[in-house]
């Protein structure tokens, strides 16, 4: 083996190593250790070390490796091992790991994604695109300080901004906001350096968005907070149950900020660079977006139609109720348009599109049934352990609903797309506006859908 | 026989288009093999959950759909974590929903069902990587054993049959559009469009432009951008061969005449201005049927206030600022009150010249204007026109035309150095040159189906075309509205004769009729959607407004319907524009010409 290609193996043995040994003092009695860590860190440079091509990229790889290593190692294979492989035994085994996901991600796939992302990035500096720090930091801000301020809600509803003003010996809720707000700027600041090259349309932003939110969950209130605080760390699943409300909050800010920062940066792009008339694309914008709504609407019937009838099956549609069938298919419909203006050129083939999809449904769980209908029904939003149990039967309906719609989003795509390609010209520039495969969008689907379902099922 | 060129071509098709299907075949083997082998193993992971028998048909039906889900350029790593992605909806699929479906059972999605259900999630999870995995490990193995599998040779594409449409007004683009939509991506039929200008011109919109309200190009939309797969040529048709099929375009800027072979061709050459053969009008009227005559009008009256004001006879400065425009229809009656406004507009920027020296003289043949219109509806513009200071001459023709004067006919010389023709069309002149039945008008008579007569292949529609509408049996008159409809269905019926169906009979009922004729006022006679004989008819600054919607919905293109509404915007806040584009040289009654 050259010098050269072993760099990423020591490195992902060493961080690997030190996150091991981190974690084995974090959680007590955990498979976790030095060796065990550096073997976990060789073999995701062996796993990964192709596709960790900047540090956001490998971060997402890094938090996807986690989570399906903790699935394998701690649940599965553990859990099989102790006889624990059925039903409540299962779950309470995993109940009983849980502070093992999130050393996994913590300590060992972020920092393995995000050095080897390092690497990857230095060793392949003449390769990358480019990137802009001045967008990346003022569109990231800006979108940080949005999610900030929508999360700071149940912040402030649940009194939590004390707690933040803890950080500085203070119990000011004004001090706690602004701590908060400084908070909500830094990492969406980050959220633009780490992920500017992946995130191509507003859908990937709020994927991205949601991802990165959820891992500031385990990073914040879970490790980094009490550890400021001086106080010991907690990961039990009981205590992640009780800040269950932070995750929701988490998910919400993540997705406004990933939305955000994509609409901001795509306006930036737009304005400064695809309005020279040498890049100008053949279609307008407003042409492009107009079939993406129209392709939603009618894509959503049939993703609509599923959820329905899930919602039937469940018993949260009566089934008499002609206007509020013809009402949530009318939901639907306005979702299914803002799918195909969200996620135009995302999915390069039907798994992909499936994938998205499924993490379109999965926003919509978190922010329709679980936020704004209790919102829109005149009460306020409960991100409650209970809420969300009570919700999970939605939960199938939703996924159904975003896959279905997404299948039939890409056929309506792929069949405008097949005319448009009888122009060569016109062919090139469709592949380069489409999402090609080797970017780390599989292991944000894990990671996102992964743990997106996990927590609420695991936590309640 | 060895020497039968279209019989070997047919055989050499054949074989092609057997190794074509042979290669997919081949492939697609391939991959449902792999597809079932990784299925197979990677259930291994759901046999604790499910159970043996349970694991592996779910392993082998996902194996069989998974190669056919994803691109085959994914490494490993990719492919294992898009399976395990894909974990968590089968696992909402089978254990939660369809299992329990089978058995007889509710779905098991309840939130204590759903955690005694954790065991399976996890399994399918794990299930989902090894697929993945296993996928792609298994084709690459497959690949360095057996050679990377057949790539699927390209079809044999038959000679594309050949669409060739003459004009490129509403039927001919309309036409070409409907084509586009009903051939998606059918390689197998070619379309082309020949036209002389290379835009689509909105003519309803034309008066505006000439009354300096819409800036010219806003209202023309480039056929290159308006067409995806038609191949578009500006050019003059010389003539059409229809023994031979093709037709033959001009020589242009020393290039050779080119000759396009087709085997449908559609005619929608539109019309062209009629001086009913008076010399004299050709040569001192500007005609009212393109974006340069428009230009024309506009310029001419910005170059005439321009003269008239350092004009120190007074019978010349009358003459320069007087506007003649010939025809009371649609076309004439929008233009005299856009001229109007525009002219009236400018004295504020021409101080020396008196409202008085102004005058915009419209001439028309019979006693009431706008005769598409009910009788009402023509008084009132009348009037309202006449308030604004709008003179008339009815039952009047315009006789002759010399410089600096307009003869009409009761006698009477109008001084007056600009006259616009908008007194009458008339097919284009080739259609004169077609072996075909032709109406006294000169248009091409086609059947109900837009169909030539006598003439397969050959199709005809719009202000060229001599239309019977198939249920009322009436003639359709040559306007947009018609053409627009008429090239929708030659666009299905050739797209029907390709495909060896029969075509549709041509029947339209008007939707009814919109004029401008000044600031924020119009006529509207609209009829009544499901009650088509009968019509409601209205007046004033609301059907001025229902006017400016229909037209900027009817505007083909977002590009363009944003640059005539912010034009309409911006006309709210600023007086029109009177620069002045081109110099004077064009044909005028001015004795300085």
């Amino acid at each position: 083996m050259r010098l050269s290609h072993a760099i990423p193996f020591a490195i992902a043995a060493a961080v690997g190593a030190v996150g091991g040994a981190l974690a084995q003092r974090a959680v007590p009695g955990s498979l976790a250790g030095s060796a065990t860590g550096a073997a976990a860190g060789v073999v995701f440079a062996a796993f990964a070390r192709g596709r960790t091509t900047n540090p956001g990229a490998g971060l997402t790889w890094g938090l996807g490796f986690g989570f399906v290593l903790w699935l394998v190692v701690p649940v599965g294979l553990a859990s099989a091992l102790e006889g624990g492989a059925r039903s409540m035994g299962m779950l309470d085994a995993a109940r009983a790991r849980f502070p093992d996901l999130v050393a996994s991600l913590v300590l060992l796939g972020g920092p393995l994604g995000l050095a080897l992302g390092t690497l990857g990035g230095l060793s392949r500096r003449g390769e990358r695109p480019r990137f802009s720090w001045p967008r990346a930091l003022v569109v990231g801000g800006v979108a940080g300080i949005v999610g900030g301020l929508a999360f700071g809600k149940w912040m402030a509803q649940t009194g939590f901004f004390p707690l933040v003003a803890g950080l500085v010996g203070s119990d000011s809720a004004a001090v706690g906001m602004t701590l908060h707000l400084v908070f909500a700027v830094l990492i969406g600041m980050s959220l633009g350096v780490l992920f500017q090259r992946d995130l191509r349309g507003f859908g990937s932003g709020m994927g991205w968005g949601l991802g990165y939110g959820m891992f500031w969950w385990f990073v914040g209130p879970l490790t980094v907070m009490p550890l400021w605080l001086g106080q010991p760390l907690d990961w039990s699943w009981s205590r992640g149950a009780a800040l269950f409300g932070s995750l929701v909050g988490h998910v919400v800010y993540g997705l406004l900020a990933g939305l955000l920062y994509a609409a901001v940066d795509r306006l930036w792009v737009g304005l400064l660079t695809g309005s020279d008339p040498i890049r100008r694309e053949p279609e307008g914008p407003g042409a492009s977006l107009f079939h993406s709504v129209k392709w939603g609407v009618a894509a959503s019937l049939s993703g609509g139609l599923l959820l329905n009838l899930a919602l039937l099956a469940a018993g949260e549609l009566r089934a008499g109720s002609g206007a509020g069938f013809l009402g949530s298919l009318l939901v639907s419909a306005l979702l299914g348009g803002a799918y195909g203006l969200l996620f135009h050129d995302e999915a390069p083939d039907l798994g992909a599109a499936i994938a998205w999809g499924l993490l379109y449904g999965l926003i919509r769980w978190y922010l329709d049934p679980l936020t704004l209908a209790p919102i829109l029904a005149g009460g306020a939003f409960t991100w409650t352990t209970e809420a969300a149990s009570a919700l999970l039967p939605a939960l199938v309906g939703h996924l159904a609903f975003g896959a279905a719609t997404a299948s039939s989003f890409l056929a309506l795509e792929r069949r405008h797309a097949e005319w448009l390609l009888l122009d060569p010209r016109i062919a090139s520039r469709e592949a380069r506006r489409r999402r090609p495969t080797g970017t780390p969008a599989p292991a944000l689907w894990v990671f996102v859908l992964g743990t997106g379902v996990l927590l609420p099922i695991l936590l309640g | 026989m060895a020497g039968h060129p279209e019989r070997s071509a047919a055989v050499g098709g054949a074989k092609s288009r057997d190794a074509a299907s042979a290669a997919e075949r081949s492939r697609r083997t391939r991959l449902l093999a792999i597809g079932l082998a990784s299925g197979l193993l990677a259930s291994l992971a759901l046999f604790p959950a499910l159970g043996a028998a349970r694991a592996l048909a779910i392993g082998a039906l996902t194996g069989l759909v998974f190669p056919f889900l994803f691109r085959a350029d994914r490494a490993v790593s990719d492919s294992l974590m898009a399976g395990a992605s894909l974990g968590v909806p089968l696992w909402a699929l089978f254990p939660v929903v369809v299992l329990p479906l089978l058995g007889g059972n509710a779905p098991r999605w309840t939130a204590g069902e759903m955690r005694a259900l954790l065991p399976a999630l996890v399994a399918f999870v794990l299930f989902g990587a090894a697929l993945g995995a296993l996928a792609r490990l298994l084709a690459t193995a497959a690949d360095r054993a057996l050679g990377p599998p057949p790539a699927p040779a390209p079809s044999p594409v038959p000679a594309p049959r050949r669409v060739v449409i003459l004009g490129g007004g509403f039927a001919g683009v309309t036409c070409a559009q409907e084509l586009e939509r009903l051939l998606g991506a059918d390689k197998s039929v070619q379309l082309t469009l020949v036209s002389d200008v290379n835009a689509l011109l909105f003519t309803p919109m034309l008066a505006e432009v000439a009354g300096s309200s819409l800036e010219p190009t806003h209202i023309s939309t480039p056929l290159r951008t308006s067409l995806r797969r038609t191949a578009v040529i500006r050019g003059a048709v010389s003539r059409v061969d229809l023994a031979s099929r093709a037709v033959v375009l001009d020589a242009a800027r020393g290039e050779p005449a080119r000759t396009l072979p087709y085997d449908h061709l559609v005619l929608t050459l539109g019309a062209v201005t009629n001086f009913f053969g008076s010399a004299s009008i050709e040569a001192s009227a500007i005609g009212f049927k393109s974006l340069r005559e428009a230009m024309q009008v506009r310029n001419r009256v910005i170059d005439a206030f321009e003269r008239a004001e350092r004009e120190q006879d007074p019978g010349r400065r009358r003459a320069l600022l007087t506007f003649v425009v010939a025809g009371g229809g649609f076309a004439g009656v929008e233009l005299a009150g856009a001229l109007n406004d525009f002219a009236r507009g400018m004295l504020a920027d021409f101080p020396e010249l008196a409202p008085g020296d102004v005058r915009v003289v419209l001439v028309h043949a019979g006693q009431h204007i706008l005769p598409e219109l009910s009788a009402t509806l023509g008084a009132y513009a009348e009037a309202r026109l006449r308030e604004r200071g709008v003179e008339f001459r009815l039952g009047a023709r315009v006789k002759d035309a010399r410089p600096g004067a307009v003869v009409i006919d009761p006698p009477e010389t109008i001084d007056a150095e600009t006259l616009v023709w908008t007194a009458g069309a008339r097919p284009n002149p080739l259609v004169a040159t077609l072996p075909v039945a032709r109406d006294r008008r000169g248009a091409v008579i086609v059947d109900v189906t837009l169909a030539v007569p006598d003439h397969a292949g050959v199709w005809a529609g719009g202000d060229c075309a001599a239309v019977t509408d198939a249920r009322t049996g009436k003639p359709c008159p040559p306007t947009a509205q018609y053409a627009l409809r008429e090239g929708r269905l030659l666009g299905r019926n050739v797209f029907a004769a390709l495909r060896g169906k029969a075509p549709r009979p041509f029947h339209f009922d008007s939707l009814g009729a919109l004029c401008v004729i000044g600031y924020q006022t119009a006529c509207a006679e609209l009829t009544i959607p499901f009650a088509r004989r009968r019509s409601v008819r209205f007046s004033g600054l609301l059907a001025w407004l229902l006017w400016r919607a229909i037209y900027l919905s009817k505007l083909p293109g977002l590009d363009r319907k944003v640059r005539v509404f912010s034009d309409w915007v911006i006309e709210l806040f600023f007086p029109r524009d009177i620069v002045q584009t081109a110099e004077a040289g064009e044909p005028s009654v001015s004795a300085e010409r």
